[in-house]
């Protein structure tokens, strides 16, 4: 029985082994998770070492949230490898010219400091609930304590300084963590679409946006869920920083597009009827206007002025969700809009997105459905609620 | 305690403690100078099992050659049987969307500046030639006004600088010593990473065993004497192989008769494909 | 410093050194010895079985075959690129022997536009009209010696002096050059040009006959083209021959595929090429007969014999003895 081969359709011309698309929607499902990660560690980080008061609430929650995206993030790699067995090979002789080989050095670097900054942050929790807790769960508990129920003031400063190193170097960790796959397509010369300095930066700032965003919705839902007020400063905080950030993202992706038009290089010409071909709506309606300029403004009046109350949530909430929307659609429009102009600069082919099968629209959704299952589940076990929250965090700052 | 005695504990408990201090980092240390010590040993108990003489084989030694490839586009009249001699000698996936060298056809109309490009994939040629598994041109502009028209055979460039060896990321792809890129099939995992890098599109992924896969310029063959199947199957010597530290060498003589260039000088790759007879269309 | 945060830091340390033992002992050998690669790679894909294998290969048991084919024009294409990849050949049976010639031949020999000129190409249509009835490439080009060589057509010879030495031949080709029995080929009205080429070919020895041989041989070359003049003069009588065995209209359906060569009725447009119109139909079969077995020599008929039966031959005969050796143009 012959593998199947799906050959994509094309117009003008293209190289006859490119009518093969190699890195499908998981490829683009992948960069999204880290940016998920990076962007609700960033938020963690604002707290902890820049001191954003107004984000307390959140802080914890946005370090489960990053290490649960974070368990996923080697999935759709796994998924997509032709040998995953061989998924080791990167780590045992690591290629370091090849931004790729970083990955599993970067990513296990990166779950260990986010397993760890999270035993700090929750090790008085951890403590009470060992002495507490009775059978496995109770057992689950006292193995995470290392032995040691020293909860001493001396103690728990030196926790409260661990937790700030973690979050100091884990800043540089997450954006490298999501910042190297930027790399990895901006260092490429055989793609126009792909090729920019500015790649691994606008990576950066989207994946931030997402993360914040899909902070802030969680933030908003659990709070329903739970049936407590929503804190309205933190809400806002969130709301500036996604604001914030916003504006940068969409000023290093307007440059890069402006850039690549300006330069007018050789296939320019196959980029622009790309571009205002199949890519319209994707990227100028789903991606800029609907999912960051929509936003921004949205943002910017209720900024302006001084939106409370319900209809702060409501507009929040809609614009996270318009942003973790555009955000994808970013990742979207580089992996797939980028091979779907063809390396000739002559011409275009057009990616099938199948629905079933180890590549397709549910085991995308699967994969990024499934953090919030575990998120659930870890918020059972380390309640990031701040009325249970660990007495560290009323240390610092105060 | 006594008052008296409670310094004596602090001291004692301080220089307990800075003794575990000590003492933890030593451990550390011997700890990671151990590691250090055994991977040394490892290392060196897992010297290659390969012959100390010629290498790879007996009968070739790669310090001794250094291949290149020449294309002549004024003489290839298209046939391809140079892409069939291939797929068979090399078990190349028989369809229409994965080579490991194809030819293309450039054609001018009159009254048109840009060449109408078609290779092996397009339907027409696939009709032409009855089935995805052989190839064939359709002569499709047998009845139009040609201005100008010829055919490009590509192939691996086995690229001076090659993108693809730079972004493997576990050292499946690498330059031998005689100047020919390959792909080692057992520890490839199959990322793909080296299909988008490459600016000529000479990679592709072969879903049966999952590896990428492309031209070795017939690694097998030449290191044994032998020409690759493609040059060995061309009718007409549009494809030129062999040694350039060989002056008299078939490649050697083509590049000093000729005025050669390769494709996509300005990525810097370093193609070591030397062309004649391409236009400014051909990329 | 407190517990946790020393067993915290012995426990990374102690993953740490396993990770790194780990690393190294799992690291396949023969990995970083010339670069970062794994070195047995090279001689695993060096080791690979070539498939093709080279007309070398094909010399040592198809000698004559290959010797013909490596001093004709397709000297360049390989025996591989139409019989298939020889390995495994011959213990694996037989190489194809291409069925579709006209398929195969025009992948490189159909005109199209980008071949450049130097390349023989033909309009497939137009090329001989039989072609377009199915007729294969083969039945006049040989595919191992396929150039049809055009003989020089001038014979510039005086027939007069050609009737004296033709008193030798009479007694076999008759004296007014209609042969007297079945055997031998009738010589009158035959084209000059052949007739000089099969003289001069018997002299040589490039064609052997045991009677013609040493005839020709007595043969200077002037003697040649007198007697080519000579018998290309005389009328051929379009006298009705004796009885033949074979079917008449089978042999006219075969002979669709010799009319290229020899023309509808036998009578030829080339005058390289002998009319056999009205010839006897015993010399026919023998002739036949001797080029499928390869006693007489042409690259062309050898082919174009190959394919035929002992029935078809009869057939073929019996059609072209009713033909009129009178030139229908």
């Amino acid at each position: 029985m012959e593998p199947l081969i799906n050959a994509v359709p094309y117009t003008g011309w293209v190289y006859p082994n490119e009518t093969i698309f190699e890195w499908s929607v998981l490829i683009a499902v992948y960069p999204y998770l880290t940016g998920l990660v990076a962007g609700a560690f960033t938020v963690s980080s604002l707290y902890q070492v820049f001191g954003f008061q107004r984000l307390k609430p959140v802080a914890h929650l946005a370090l489960l949230t990053s290490l649960c995206f974070m368990f996923f993030v080697p999935l759709p790699l796994l998924l997509h490898l032709g040998h995953p067995e061989r998924a080791f090979n990167s780590t045992l002789t690591p290629h370091w010219t090849s931004a790729m080989a970083a990955f599993g050095y970067i990513a296990s670097f990166y779950v260990g400091l986010l397993m760890l900054e999270a035993w700090f942050a929750y090790r008085p929790f951890i403590v009470e609930n060992a002495q507490n807790k009775k059978g496995l769960l109770g057992a689950f508990y006292r193995v995470l304590t290392l032995g040691s129920y020293d909860v001493s003031e001396k103690a728990l400063r030196i926790d409260q300084k661990w937790i700030l190193w973690l979050a100091i170097i884990g800043i540089p960790a997450a954006h490298g963590l999501h910042g190297y796959v930027g790399f990895m397509y901006g260092s490429l010369k055989s793609r126009e679409w792909w090729s920019s300095d500015l790649m691994p930066v606008i990576f950066l700032f989207s994946a931030i946006i997402s993360g914040v965003s899909l902070l802030a919705v969680i933030f908003v839902v659990s709070s329903k869920l739970r049936k407590i007020p929503i804190d309205l400063a933190c809400l806002k905080g969130l709301a500036y920083t996604i604001w914030g950030f916003i504006m940068v993202a969409l000023v290093l992706e307007g440059l890069e597009f402006a850039n690549i038009v300006y330069k007018g290089r050789e296939g320019v010409e196959m980029i622009m009827e790309y571009v205002t071909g199949p890519l319209l709506v994707p990227y100028f309606i789903l991606q800029f206007a609907v999912g960051a300029i929509l936003p921004f403004l949205w943002l910017s009046y209720m900024i302006w002025r001084g939106t409370t109350g319900r209809a702060l949530i409501i507009g929040v909430t809609t614009c996270a969700v318009l942003v973790l929307f555009s955000v994808f659609m970013m990742r979207w429009n580089v992996v797939i809009g980028g091979q779907e102009i063809s390396k000739t600069g002559k011409g275009l082919m057009f990616y099938q997105l199948p629905i079933l099968g180890k590549e397709g629209v549910l085991m995308s959704a699967a994969l990024i459905i499934a953090p919030f299952l575990v998120l659930v589940v870890l918020t059972r076990l380390f309640p990031p609620w701040e009325h249970e929250a660990t007495t560290s965090s009323s240390l610092h700052a105060s | 305690m006594t008052n008296e005695s409670k310094p004596k504990l602090a001291a004692r408990r301080e220089f307990l403690a800075k003794l575990a201090r000590t003492a933890t980092c030593a451990g550390a240390v011997v700890g990671a100078a151990a590691a250090l010590g055994v991977m040394q040993n490892v290392a060196a108990k897992s010297e290659s099992k390969s012959t100390g003489g010629s290498f790879p084989t007996k009968d070739y030694d790669w310090t001794k050659h250094q291949w290149a490839f020449g294309v002549d586009a004024t003489k290839c009249i298209g046939c391809l049987r140079c892409v069939e001699a291939c797929k068979t000698e090399n078990n190349v996936p028989r369809n229409a969307h994965q080579f490991r060298t194809w030819v293309e056809r450039y054609v001018y109309l009159e009254g048109e500046d840009k060449p109408r490009i078609d290779s092996q994939q397009d339907p027409v040629n696939i009709e032409a030639s009855g089935s995805e598994k052989e190839y064939r041109f359709a002569n499709r502009y047998k009845d139009a006004k040609v201005e100008k028209a010829f055919f490009v055979p590509k192939l691996c460039n086995h690229c001076n600088h090659p993108t693809c060896n730079q972004v493997c990321p576990v050292g499946a792809c690498y330059k031998t010593e005689d100047g020919v890129v390959l792909i080692d099939h057992d520890y490839c995992i199959g990322c793909r990473y080296c299909v988008q890098a490459c600016p000529y599109g000479a990679r592709f992924f072969n879903e049966e065993h999952g590896v990428t896969e492309k031209c070795t310029w017939c690694y097998h063959r030449i290191t044994k004497g032998l020409q690759p199947a493609c040059v060995e199957a061309c009718p007409v010597g549009a494809r030129v192989f062999g040694d350039r530290r060989d002056k008299q060498s078939p490649i050697s003589l083509f590049i000093r008769n000729n005025r050669v260039q390769v494709l996509k000088p300005e990525t810097g790759n370093g193609p070591n494909v030397f062309y004649v007879g391409i236009d400014k269309e051909v990329v | 410093m407190p517990k946790h945060i020393v067993r915290l830091i012995s426990l990374i340390v102690v993953l740490v050194v396993v990770a790194a033992i780990a690393k190294s002992y799992l690291t396949v050998d023969s990995f970083y010895r010339f670069g970062h690669y794994r070195a047995d790679s090279v001689p695993e894909i060096a080791a690979q079985i070539p498939v093709y294998q080279t007309a070398r290969y094909c010399l040592d048991c198809h000698t004559p075959r290959v010797a013909q084919w490596s001093a004709s024009s397709h000297k360049s294409v390989t025996c591989e690129v139409c019989h298939g990849a020889a390995k495994g050949h011959p213990q694996n049976g037989k190489l194809p022997i291409p069925k579709d010639a006209v398929k195969l031949c025009t992948l490189c020999h159909e005109a199209m536009p980008g071949r450049p000129a130097t390349q023989p190409q033909i309009q497939v249509a137009q090329h001989n009209p039989y072609t377009s009835s199915g007729q294969q490439c083969t039945a006049c080009h040989n595919p191992h010696s396929p150039k049809i060589v055009a003989a020089p057509t001038k014979v510039a010879g005086n027939a007069s002096a050609g009737r004296q030495r033709a008193a030798a031949c009479a007694s076999c080709h008759g004296a007014e050059g209609i042969s007297p029995n079945d055997t031998w080929p009738s010589l009158a009205g035959q084209n000059a040009a052949y007739l000089a080429r099969i003289l001069s070919a018997y002299k040589s020895g490039d064609q052997k006959d045991v009677a013609m041989t040493p005839l020709a041989q007595a043969l200077s070359n002037a003697d040649i083209q007198n007697l080519a003049a000579y018998y290309a003069g005389l009328s051929c009588k379009a006298a009705p021959s004796g009885t033949t065995v074979g079917d008449a209209a089978a042999g006219r359906v075969l002979s669709r595929n010799c009319a290229g060569c020899h023309g509808e009725t036998g009578v030829g447009n080339n005058p390289a090429w002998p009319n056999i119109a009205g010839q006897k139909p015993g010399y026919l079969v023998n002739v036949l007969k001797a080029f499928r077995a390869g006693l007489r020599k042409d690259p062309m008929m050898a082919g174009v014999a190959r394919g035929l039966s002992d029935k078809d031959i009869a057939n073929l005969a019996a059609f072209y003895v009713g033909q009129s050796c009178q030139s229908t143009k």
